[in-house]
């Protein structure tokens, strides 16, 4: 049934459509809408969950280690500080191979308190073992939950699911939210590959030698590789369900294209316009959205950029030191290409500072004009003149 | 010794616990006390190590090892889980050292207890970070060595009393039991896990390599961890209903601090000090349990 | 919950993960953790300080044990071992355990006598039968000379070992002082019979009205092997003093012994007893019985006087007067009384025992008109062939008793008052059976074996022996490690009080000859065996399995073990049984 429903509201219905048996909470601006909606529903018996309300997002996700050790399915959702208190645990929470969706509202990280988006919080945690989807719209919201829980549960690793802060949780757009009975056809009950049987003498998480890490670890990042071709299988199968799905990426006009704009999160349908209106004026510009962040989909890309001759990335982050993260990462990917393209990096929008279509038509002048990109990418929308209270 | 003591064991030998190790030994009352229908949470512990290295399990119950502060987290889950697949009948068991859950457990310990959570805890205390070389923790007494309290650095502050810090949560049971009084740990264990709702038992769990003791002697200090009020056994009901289980005669302190290697470096004004201290703090759970000395 | 359609099927089944994760299903039991062991303990059972201090060598920890159990019968049995007269010593052992008692320096000593005599008391009323069935397994007969404590224990042991033992008594009854000196107030007939009758249902033969003399030490050549003098004192010691003869003084023994033949006389008036040993306190403590006013008249200090001090005690209680530091100087009759003149004595120092020596305090004294005396200040053999010389060659002497080895004739033992030091009737039991095991091993290997073989079943480290040592019974595993107080772990203890012999009342004691001690309930029997700390002795109670950290103590039935496989040493065990029962050494040893 088509809603205008905010961002928040499209993962809360996922969540119940998804029938997650225990939620755990802790309130975080922009987060907080979502983790609201599922209390009411637990409240009113629309979802018939277990919702803790715990002391801390730490203690958040540990309770949802605990529970989904024992064979249910479960949920939270955080941001920012949050995220980054969950830090510990991410790793834990791969490493027992939890199949645990997280909705992350990206949002600025302090001090000074800034709720706006950022997608520093959720990068800094791109070596967790998580796997993250980053949502350009509502709609992808909801569905990238869904598929969230199935792909998870397949590889056994964990998924983030990443929205902008207000530009997503908060904002109100028309979403297709599936009857129950269709989501059943794409999702059924958890079935563990492994659980904690109350009744078994087994332990799990003991001490481990150098003698069998490694091997655990590997089978992770054997893991890892799986999702990439499971998330196709499954999207596969929510398209036979729905009609649609979203893809690790999506290229628009980079076969043609000279320089591709490499954008992720809500800065993609700004680009989109972008893109249009220039190559309405025939500029042999193409677009990349970047949905699948980890596992990284480098064969992907490597495809669809072969051909270009310089890639614009637009982080809406910074890895102090070594510049925007998705340029990072895709410089790693595309590095062996021969030839390569040039990877111009450029970070705009930190904490919630508005990425216009201006701003995205200067990145697109600045990497046409100019024949080699900075180390560490530039710092786009900048002020000039210093900030107050100095 | 008493018949009601169950035969059956639910501990393996073979552990890589230290001789003469204490939460072993309360460790193997506990299991005796709750039975085989027990999932248990163990946070980073020493006990994370003598549950056995993978892929050997020293304990007969499944064990489900947690990030050191998550505690009361983790069973909070466990037990949401257990219900939401109508388990109610398997107790959940929270089982911390005393770092895990004095200093960095207490807020999701605190947090666990707050909502009431239908859960046991239960702090088996050797006093310091043993599991990582013997560093002071707040559980750590007023006058010891550790490796970060050393020579004149010793201890000067009390330890943490994380009973009455849960009798203020009005948690509906809390109680101190010593490995050295095996029928009344029993029973307080069976009694708290019949009882629905967040459950605290703080165990004195001796150290011998910690504390510096001869192995031999680890029982033998706990009970006289009671018997100089040092380590009082009661029972705190619904938060304030106090029980005393034992009323020693009375050894004094000095017996207790002069044959542990941790206290070696302790004057005689000190002792006196710490004599003090140990009646003014008797005398206040007197009068909490309405008791006279 | 939900219906699930084959098309959407959740595995990924071409996927390369495995699901490699840290669950561990497999037990610790393959780390053998005894390899890390320096100190190994083991079950050792000890000595008690009880039972080393016992001159019969009772296994008195074993005894209380199965009492507390209400194991009364075995119990029983466990005394008949080595005391074949538990309802006799349950009456009048001076107890000397109780005084080594560990208990005692706890709270209070347990009472052991009273708990022997329970036992005894209970074997009558339930009519147990001694287990002990000896068989006849040598040729040699022994004759022994006097059916007193001694010479009876002499011969039921020599029949425990396999020897032909005939009794000869020149009284009309067999027991000795038991019978014929021992006031029935503390000793009844019927308890004496009871332990005389099973000692002849275990095969000891006693011929009473048999007066044996000297020559029989020869003539029993040919016949007997051995002959055991066990004639004890018959002859009392005069004072030599003016008027003792004319005065008609009667000696102690001979007083007690005509109140047994039942021709007590009554005894109105002041009797004066001379003396301060049990005779004549039970001399004193029978005429207060008999309707007379006694007073004891002692050279020395009351603490001085070697009676049992329950006894005095007892004797003070039933107004007997002891007066001290008198001694006798002369007698005169005059008309129905006489005049007693007794000297003032002081204390000069000590003697080398610790009493007080006693000078006369210069020309000081008294008189004392008295009905009569009887004299009790000492006893001697009736002949001097009952006593051996001490220093004649060949005279073997004994912890209790001396063997002569004359040629050509049977070998001689002197047992009982004759010989040991302290004229008890433990002492004399002891005596007899040293006097048996050393002729039993004569008999069996000479004598060079004698002193090895006393020394291989002796308990502890005193003087007693033990039959079940000797016969390799489970006692002879024990360590003879005497157990101290120190080495009690008191922590498994709680403080109980000594059960309080019920006894009569005073005016009941002195009515007549009943005996004064009431019997206990089996209740209050076991509660105060409860008491006892076991020393040395396991006794079952688990400590040692409860606080193992390393699930290594086995229990296998009754017993136990430790599983060395994974035993780390750490030596809790050993501290936290409350006995001593066990030990720790080093590994390797």
């Amino acid at each position: 049934m088509r809603r205008v429903i905010e961002g928040s509201q499209a993962v809360a219905e996922a969540v119940r459509l998804a029938r997650v048996q225990v939620i755990s909470a802790y309130p975080i601006t922009p987060q907080t809408h979502i983790v609201e909606i599922l209390s009411e529903y637990c409240e009113k018996g629309t979802l018939p969950a277990r919702f803790l309300r715990m002391e801390s997002e730490h203690s958040c996700l540990a309770a949802l280690i605990g529970a989904q050790m024992m064979g249910v399915r479960t949920f939270t959702a955080t941001s920012s500080q949050g995220l980054a208190y969950m830090h510990e645990l991410l790793h834990w929470t791969a490493g027992a191979r939890l199949p645990i969706v997280m909705a992350e509202v990206n949002r600025a990280l302090a001090p000074g308190w800034n709720i706006w988006t950022d997608q520093g919080d959720s990068l800094s945690q791109r070596d967790t073992g998580w796997l993250q989807l980053y949502c350009e719209d509502a709609q992808e919201v909801l569905d990238s939950t869904l598929i969230a829980f199935r792909l998870a549960e397949t590889v056994s690793l964990p998924v983030m699911v990443v929205l902008d802060a207000f530009y997503l949780s908060h904002t109100y757009e028309p979403v297709d939210v599936p009857a129950v009975e269709a989501v059943d056809r794409f999702l059924a009950p958890y079935a563990p590959r492994f659980r904690m049987d109350q009744t078994v003498a087994c332990s799990f998480g003991s001490l481990v030698t150098p003698n069998d890490y490694m091997e655990m670890r590997h089978d992770m990042a054997l893991a890892m590789e799986d999702a990439l071709d499971e998330l196709g299988r499954i999207e596969a199968a929510f398209a036979g369900v729905f009609g649609r799905n979203h893809g690790a990426i999506e290229a628009i006009h980079c076969q043609d294209a000279e320089i591709v704009l490499v954008t992720s999160g809500t800065i993609t349908s700004t680009a989109r316009l972008v893109v249009k209106a220039l190559r309405e004026r025939g500029e042999r510009v193409g677009l990349l959205k970047i949905r699948l962040f980890r596992p990284f989909p480098g064969a992907q890309l490597r495809e669809a950029l072969k051909t270009a001759k310089k890639i614009a990335v637009i982080d809406r982050n910074c890895s102090f030191g070594a510049g925007g993260i998705f340029a990072q990462e895709l410089k790693a990917a595309l590095c062996n290409l021969d030839p390569c393209p040039l990877v111009y990096g450029y970070i705009a929008g930190i904490g919630g500072r508005d990425v216009t279509p201006g701003t995205i038509e200067d990145i697109y002048r600045r990497t046409q004009e100019t024949d080699r990109p900075s180390d560490d990418g530039l710092w786009i929308g900048l002020r000039e003149e210093a900030p107050h209270g100095r | 010794m008493d018949a009601e003591i169950t035969e059956r064991e639910y501990m393996h030998s073979g552990h890589v616990g230290c001789p003469g190790c204490g939460a072993t030994i309360a460790m193997r009352f506990l299991l005796k006390a709750l039975g085989e229908k027990t999932v248990m949470v163990v946070p980073a512990c020493c006990w994370s190590v003598i549950a056995g290295p993978y892929p050997q399990s020293t304990l007969s119950i499944p064990v489900i090892h947690a990030a050191f502060e998550t505690g009361g987290a983790t069973a909070s889950g466990v037990r949401a889980a257990l219900d939401m697949l109508g388990d109610r009948e398997t107790t959940v068991v929270t089982w911390a050292g005393d770092g895990g859950t004095f200093d960095i457990g207490f807020q999701s310990l605190s947090g666990a207890v707050e909502r009431n959570e239908n859960f046991l805890y239960v702090c088996y205390d050797n006093e310091a970070y043993m599991n990582t070389g013997i560093q002071r923790s707040s559980s750590t007494p007023y006058g010891a060595w550790t490796t970060t309290t050393p020579g004149r650095e010793w201890k000067k502050m009390r330890k943490k009393n994380i009973v009455e810090a849960l009798v203020a949560h009005r948690v509906p049971y809390a109680a101190t039991a010593n490995i050295a009084f095996p029928e009344d740990l029993l029973r307080k264990a069976q009694k708290a896990r019949d009882i629905q709702g967040s459950r605290f038992l703080h165990i004195f769990a001796s150290c011998p390599t910690g504390w510096r003791i001869p192995s031999e002697m680890s029982v033998k200090i706990a009970r006289m961890a009671v018997q100089t009020n040092i380590f009082p056994l009661y029972e705190v009901e619904e938060g304030v209903r106090y029980t005393l289980n034992h009323k020693p005669r009375g050894y004094l302190v000095r017996e207790y601090f002069r044959i542990q290697g941790r206290f070696q470096h302790l004057t005689d004004r000190d002792l006196d000090e710490i004599q003090k201290m140990v009646d003014d703090d008797w005398e206040i759970l007197l009068k909490k349990a309405g008791e006279r000395a | 919950m939900q219906q699930h359609t084959g098309e959407t099927a959740m595995n990924g089944t071409e996927m390369r993960n495995k699901l490699l994760i840290p669950r561990s299903c497999i037990t610790t039991e393959g780390n053998k953790t005894g390899s890390w062991r320096f100190l190994r303990p083991r079950y050792e059972d000890k000595t008690a300080p009880c039972a080393a201090g016992c001159p019969a060598g009772e296994d008195i920890p074993r005894i209380e044990m199965l009492t507390s159990r209400g194991l009364f019968k075995e119990a029983w049995e466990t005394i008949l071992r080595e005391n074949p007269f538990p309802a006799v010593c349950g009456r009048v052992c001076f107890h000397p355990c109780e005084a080594l008692c560990n208990r005692g320096e706890y709270d209070a000593a347990v009472a052991v006598h009273t708990l022997e005599r329970f036992l005894a008391d209970t074997a009558a009323r339930c009519d147990f039968r001694s287990p002990m069935e000896p068989v006849r397994t040598r040729e040699e007969r022994i004759a022994v000379v006097g059916a007193g404590p001694a010479g009876l224990a002499a011969a039921r042991f020599l029949t425990l070992l396999g020897h032909r033992s005939d009794v000869f008594e020149a009284a009309p009854e067999a027991g000795g002082v038991l019978r014929w000196g021992i006031p029935a107030y503390r000793l009844p007939g019927e308890a004496l019979r009871q332990d005389i009758r099973r000692l002849e249902r275990e095969g000891v033969q006693i011929f009473t009205g048999r007066r044996i003399d000297r020559a029989f030490l020869t003539d029993a050549a040919g016949t007997y092997a051995a002959v055991v003098v066990a004639c004890g004192h018959g002859r009392g010691q005069a004072m030599a003093i003016p008027g003792e003869t004319e005065t008609g003084i009667v000696e102690g023994l001979d007083f007690l012994r005509g109140i047994r033949e039942g021709k007590g006389d009554p005894c109105d008036g002041l009797t004066a007893v001379i003396g301060g040993g049990n005779t004549a306190v039970d001399a004193a403590r029978s005429i207060v019985r008999l309707g007379g006013k006694a007073v004891i008249l002692y050279r020395r200090r009351r603490q001085d006087m070697p009676a049992f001090q329950d006894e005095v005690r007892m004797a003070q209680e039933e107004r007997v007067i002891i007066e001290e530091l008198v001694a006798p100087a002369a007698a005169l009759r005059d008309g129905e009384e006489i005049v007693l003149t007794l000297r003032r004595m002081i204390v000069s120092g000590e003697e080398h025992d610790g009493r007080g020596r006693v000078v006369p305090d210069g020309e000081k004294s008294k008189d004392l008109r008295v009905r009569r005396i009887v004299r009790a200040i000492g006893a001697g053999p009736e002949a001097a062939w009952m006593s051996p010389e001490t220093d004649a060659a060949g005279i073997l002497t004994l912890g209790h008793c001396r063997l002569a080895f004359p040629e050509r004739q049977p070998a001689v033992a002197f047992v009982g008052d004759l010989i040991t030091g302290t004229k008890s009737v433990a002492h004399a039991i002891a005596s007899g059976k040293e006097a048996a095991i050393a002729l039993d091993a004569f008999f069996n290997e000479g004598r060079e074996a004698i002193l090895p073989r006393l020394r291989d079943c002796t308990v502890g480290d005193g003087t007693a022996l033990s039959l079940e040592i000797l016969l390799g019974g489970e006692r002879r595993l024990r360590s003879p490690h005497v157990v101290g107080y120190a080495e009690i772990n008191t922590d498994h203890f709680r403080f109980a009080p000594r059960l309080t012999q019920p006894r009569l009342l005073i005016e009941e004691r002195i009515r007549g000859f009943s005996e004064i001690d009431l019997k206990i309930s089996a209740g209050l029997a076991m509660k105060e065996a409860e008491r006892c700390f076991n020393c040395g002795l396991c006794n079952g109670c688990d400590n040692c399995r409860l606080y193992c950290p390393d699930v290594a103590v086995i229990r296998e039935g009754e017993a136990r073990r430790i599983a060395y496989d994974y035993c780390k040493g750490c030596g809790l065990c050993v501290v936290e049984c409350p006995r001593d029962a066990m030990f720790l050494e080093e590994e390797g040893r």
